[in-house]
C-alpha cells in the first residue's frame, strides 16, 4: 500500500519535472529564431478560424510543390519548377487565362517571309525587378536566347522547343559562335529567323526557354544568380527555403498591371493540406480522388467551395510494338477495346477525369471532336484477340508504371481486371522508380507502360508533333509510321491556322487507330478555394496566374 | 579522470576512423553502381542523350569511379560535402545541416519525455506487481503504442485542430503551439517498450540481497526504492539511451510529411527517390558517425561505473 503512494508520488513528481524540463527545452530551441518562420505578416501568430485571418492580409497562402531544378528558365523540364519560373520571369509573349498568346516584353509582332520571319515590337516600360531596374531591350532578348543555346549551360529544352531558329542548333551543337537567326534591329525591334515556316513558334515562346533574364548579374554571380534570380514578370522571388517555403512579392511596376496581392507564399512541405485548408491555414487545395465523393456530398460545407476545370493532360498507355503480344496490331486492339473507362470513371473515380477522345486534351485549343478512340467493345475484343496470332498462347505480360512501391491505384487495377474479365489476359503490374521507369522507356525496353503527358504550350503540336514525328527528340516512344510523318510534317510548315489543326486531327487518328498508344483519361483539376479568394483564373495549364487573384470578403 | 581511461577512449577513437573510410567506400560505390541515376530523373521525359552527358559532365558524373571519390573526400575533408542534385545549387550542407537540426530537437525533446513517461510507469508497475494496476499501467502504453501513426496522426490533427481549434497545423517552428501534436505523436509511442524493460529490471533488483539487506536495517521505503532499486534498475538503460540517440536525429518520414514539418526523415526518403548522390552518402555519413560516437559513449559511461571492462580492455 504504502508502496503504491509512493510510486504514484513518484509518477507525479517524474511528470512535473517533465512538464519543466519540456518548457525548459522549448524555450531554448526557440532562442535561436533562425528556424521560426515569420507568422504571417503583421505579426499575427497563426490564423484564426474564423477566416478573418486568412481573409483579412494580402498575402495568399497556397500549396506549393518543390522544385525540380534551379530557378533559371532555359533549366525548367517540369511543372513544378515553371509554376515559379512563369511568375519571376517573362518573354516576349504570355499566355492569358484563356489559354491565349498575349503580348508580354512584346507589344506586337508581325510574321513575313511567307511564316518564316518573326518581328517583334518591344514595350519599352518593361523593367527588371531588382539591381539598378534597367529597361529591358532587344539585346536581353537576344542575350538570353544565346545563353539558352550556349552548349555550357546543357539547356534540356532549347532545341526542343528553340530549334527552328536558323543558327541554333549549329550554336548548340558548338559549330557556330552565336546564333544566326536572332537579330537586333534597335532597341525596341527583335527579328527571329526560322528554318522552316511555323505557325505554332509562336506558343513555343510562351515556354519558359526563352524567357529573358538578366545579363549583368548572370556574369556578376554565374554560380549563385538563381538563388535571388532577377526577371520582369509578375513578382519577385523573396525567400527560398528548400522543401520549406517560396515567398513571391510583387512587382509593383510590372507592366501589364500590377498583382493585386503583396505576396504569395508557397507551402513545400506539404502535411495533409486538406486538413489545414479547413483549418484555415491555406487559400486553396486540391482534392485528391480519394475524398472527392464527401466533399461532393451537398452535406458537406466544403462542397460550396469546390470547382474543377478541365486539364491539359491526357493519361494513355504505351504498347511496344516490338514485344510480344504487342507487336500483333489485333492484340494492341483488342486491349484498347476492352477498357471500360466510362464505367471505371463514373462508378470508381466519381468521375474524377474525363474519358479520352484522343491524344490531345479536350480543352486545347484547336483539338478536333472528329477524333475517335477505340469504343468499349467486348464482343470485337474477343474477336480480335481469337484471330490473333497468340490466340492459342498469350505469352507473360507485365505492365510498368512510375511508383515507389506503393499499391498501384483503383485505376490501374480496374483496367487490370477489364483485360481479365474480357480477354482473360493476366496483365501484372509492377511498380518501378521513375528513374528507372524512364530508362527502360527510352530502351524501349517494355512491353507496357502506363504513362502521360502534359501540355507545355497550348497547341496541338506539342502532344502530336513532338511525341509521335520519327525525327523528334521528345519522341520518346519511339513511335514511327510514315503516312504519320508525312502528315506532322505538313503541318509543322502550314501557315493557315485551320488547315494546320485538321492536318493534326489526321494524324492523331491514324496513330490512335495503329493502337500503340492507347489514350485513357484527360485531366481535371479539382479544388477547393476560399470564397474570399477572387479572380484566381481556372487555366488548364502553367500560366502566370497569380497577378490577378484578388483577397477579399465576397 | 579513471586510469586508463583517457587510453581507452583513444584507442576505440583510433578504430573508429578505418570503419567510417570502409563505410564511405562501399556507400559510394553502391549508389554509383546502383540502376539510379540523378540526371534521369532531372530530365525526365525530357531526356535526350546530348543534353544528358553535359549534365553529366557539369557534376563529374562522367570519369572512373575511383576518380570522383578521391575528389570527393579532398571536398568532404575541406568540409565541402557536395551540391544536391534535387535541390540544385544548394549545398547540401545547406540542406541537410538545419533540417538535422530541426529532426534532432524533435527527436530528443520526444526521447526526453518518452523516457521519463517510460522510467515512471515501469517503476510504478514494478512496486505495483500483484495488483490489477500493474498490468492496467503497462496494457495503457501498449495499447498507444498499438495504434499505428498514420491513424493517430489524422484523428488528432481533426480532434485538436479542426474540432477544438487548439493548434494549427502547419510547421510555424518551435515555438509555436502547434509542435505540440508532432511532440505527441514522436514521444507517447516509445513509451510501452522502455516501462516494460524498467519495470523487469527494477522487479529482478527487488529480489537481490542489497534490497532486503537495506530494507532490513529499517530504511525508509523511499530510500530504498530511490537509492537501492531505483539506481540499480536504471543502469541497464544506459544501452538503450544510447542506441536511440542515432535515431533521434533520423526524423520520422511520417510524422514530418503528415505534419509538413521540414526534417530530414522526409528529405533522405526523397534524396534515395530521386537519387541525390551526396546528400545521401552525406546522411549515410553523419549516421554512422552517430552510431559510433554512441556506442563510445556507452562503453565509456560503463567503464566508468565498472572498472572491470577498462582494465580488461587493456589487457587485450
Amino acid at each position: 500500500m504504502s508502496n503504491r503512494m509512493l510510486a504514484l508520488m513518484m509518477g507525479v513528481v517524474a511528470f512535473l519535472i517533465l512538464a519543466v524540463g519540456v518548457v525548459f527545452v522549448i524555450a531554448l530551441a526557440g532562442g535561436g529564431n533562425d528556424d521560426t518562420t515569420p507568422a504571417s505578416p503583421g505579426g499575427s501568430d497563426r490564423p484564426r478560424s474564423s477566416a478573418g485571418g486568412i481573409c483579412a492580409g494580402k498575402s495568399l497562402i497556397v500549396p506549393g510543390s518543390q522544385p525540380n531544378t534551379v530557378l533559371d528558365p532555359i533549366q525548367v523540364v517540369d511543372v513544378s519548377t515553371s509554376e515559379y519560373v512563369v511568375e519571376i520571369f517573362g518573354g516576349l509573349v504570355t499566355l492569358d487565362p484563356d489559354l491565349k498568346v498575349v503580348g508580354d516584353i512584346a507589344e506586337s509582332w508581325e510574321v513575313s517571309n511567307g511564316g518564316r520571319t518573326y518581328t517583334f515590337r518591344l514595350r519599352d516600360n518593361v523593367v527588371f525587378h531588382t539591381g539598378n531596374q534597367r529597361r529591358v531591350t532587344a539585346e536581353d532578348v537576344k542575350y538570353s536566347i544565346e545563353r539558352a543555346a550556349d552548349p555550357a549551360n546543357a539547356s534540356p529544352t532549347v532545341v526542343a522547343y528553340l530549334g527552328n531558329i536558323v543558327g541554333l542548333k549549329d550554336r548548340f551543337q558548338g559549330r557556330a559562335p552565336s546564333v544566326s537567326g536572332v537579330k537586333v534591329i534597335d532597341e525596341r525591334t527583335l527579328q527571329i529567323d526560322l528554318l522552316e515556316p511555323s505557325d505554332y513558334f509562336i506558343f513555343e515562346l510562351t515556354y519558359p526557354v526563352s524567357f529573358v533574364v538578366d545579363r549583368q548579374q548572370i556574369e556578376a554571380d554565374p554560380r549563385n544568380w538563381t538563388r535571388n534570380p532577377n526577371g520582369t514578370g509578375p513578382f519577385r522571388l523573396a525567400e527560398f527555403k528548400p522543401a520549406e517555403r517560396i515567398r513571391l512579392v510583387k512587382n509593383s511596376r510590372y507592366h501589364l498591371g500590377a498583382p493585386k496581392v503583396d505576396e504569395v507564399i508557397f507551402q513545400l512541405g506539404g502535411g495533409s493540406l486538406l486538413t489545414q485548408y479547413q483549418n484555415d491555414e491555406i487559400h486553396l487545395t486540391p482534392v485528391p480522388a480519394s475524398l472527392l465523393d464527401s466533399i461532393l456530398d451537398g452535406s458537406n460545407p466544403l462542397s460550396k467551395e469546390y470547382r474543377s476545370y478541365r486539364g491539359l493532360a491526357t493519361f494513355y498507355f504505351t504498347l511496344n510494338p516490338n514485344k510480344p503480344p504487342f507487336d500483333d496490331p489485333k492484340v494492341r486492339q483488342a486491349f484498347a477495346m476492352s477498357i471500360d473507362r466510362e464505367t471505371i470513371n463514373t462508378v470508381l473515380l466519381f468521375d474524377y477525369y474525363e474519358v479520352a477522345g484522343g491524344i490531345v486534351p479536350g480543352a486545347m485549343p484547336g483539338r478536333s471532336s472528329s477524333v475517335k478512340t477505340y469504343p468499349y467493345d467486348p464482343q470485337r475484343a474477343k474477336q480480335l484477340l481469337s484471330e490473333s496470332k497468340y490466340a492459342a498462347s498469350m505469352p507473360r505480360i507485365i505492365l510498368t508504371y512510375a511508383g515507389s512501391g506503393a499499391a498501384p491505384g483503383d485505376l490501374l487495377v480496374a483496367i487490370q481486371e477489364n483485360w481479365q474479365k474480357v480477354l482473360g489476359v493476366t496483365v501484372e503490374l509492377q511498380a518501378i522508380d521513375s528513374a528507372a521507369f524512364l530508362r527502360e522507356q527510352r530502351q524501349a525496353n517494355f512491353q507496357i507502360q502506363s504513362d502521360g503527358w502534359s501540355a507545355d504550350y497550348p497547341d496541338p503540336e506539342n502532344f502530336l508533333g513532338k511525341l509521335f514525328a520519327s525525327d523528334s527528340p521528345l519522341n520518346y516512344t519511339k513511335y514511327k509510321n510514315p503516312e504519320v510523318d508525312a502528315l506532322l510534317k505538313q503541318a509543322r510548315v502550314e501557315t493557315n491556322r485551320e488547315r494546320r489543326y485538321q492536318l493534326y486531327a489526321q494524324a492523331e487518328q491514324k496513330i490512335i487507330d495503329d493502337a500503340t498508344v492507347i489514350p485513357t483519361f484527360w485531366s481535371v483539376e479539382h479544388m477547393l478555394v476560399k470564397p474570399c479568394v477572387q479572380g484566381l483564373p481556372d487555366a488548364p495549364m502553367t500560366i502566370p496566374r497569380y497577378r490577378y487573384v484578388e483577397i477579399k470578403e465576397p | 579522470m579513471a586510469p586508463g581511461l583517457a587510453g581507452y577512449i583513444v584507442r576505440r577513437l583510433l578504430w573508429a576512423i578505418p570503419v567510417l573510410f570502409a563505410i564511405s567506400v562501399i556507400v559510394f560505390y553502391m549508389l554509383r553502381l546502383a540502376p539510379g541515376d540523378p540526371v534521369d530523373t532531372l530530365l525526365g521525359q525530357r531526356y535526350q542523350e546530348e543534353e544528358a552527358a553535359l549534365i553529366r559532365k557539369k557534376y563529374g558524373y562522367d570519369r572512373p569511379i575511383h576518380v570522383q571519390y578521391v575528389k570527393y573526400m579532398q571536398n568532404l575533408l575541406r568540409g565541402d560535402l557536395g551540391i544536391s542534385t534535387r535541390h540544385q545549387n544548394f549545398t547540401v550542407s545547406e540542406i541537410i545541416l538545419p533540417k538535422i537540426w530541426v529532426s534532432a530537437r524533435l527527436g530528443f525533446i520526444a526521447l526526453v519525455i518518452s523516457f521519463f513517461l517510460g522510467i515512471a510507469a515501469g517503476i510504478y508497475a514494478a512496486l505495483a506487481r500483484g495488483t490489477f494496476l500493474d498490468p492496467l499501467t503497462i496494457s495503457f502504453w501498449l495499447a498507444i503504442d498499438a495504434v499505428p501513426i498514420f491513424v493517430a496522426i489524422p484523428f488528432l490533427q481533426w480532434l485538436f485542430a479542426i474540432k477544438l481549434d487548439l493548434v494549427g497545423l502547419g510547421w510555424q517552428g518551435f515555438t509555436s503551439a502547434n509542435i505540440i501534436l508532432p511532440i505527441l505523436v514522436l514521444s507517447l509511442p516509445g513509451t510501452a517498450g522502455i516501462a516494460r524493460f524498467v519495470r523487469a529490471s527494477v522487479i529482478s533488483v527487488m529480489k537481490e540481497d542489497y534490497v532486503r539487506t537495506a530494507r532490513a536495517k529499517g530504511l525508509p521505503e523511499r530510500i530504498v526504492v530511490i537509492r537501492h532499486i531505483a539506481r540499480n534498475a536504471l543502469l541497464p538503460l544506459i544501452t538503450i539511451i544510447g542506441l536511440s540517440l542515432p535515431g533521434v536525429a533520423g526524423g520520422s518520414l511520417i510524422v514530418e510529411q503528415l505534419f509538413g514539418i521540414p526534417g530530414i526523415g522526409a528529405e533522405s526518403f526523397e534524396a534515395v527517390l530521386a537519387p541525390d548522390f551526396d546528400v545521401i552518402l552525406a546522411l549515410v555519413l553523419f549516421g554512422s558517425v552517430l552510431f559510433v560516437l554512441a556506442n563510445i559513449l556507452i562503453d565509456i559511461l560503463y567503464a566508468v561505473i565498472d572498472p572491470r571492462i577498462r582494465l580488461g580492455s587493456q589487457r587485450g
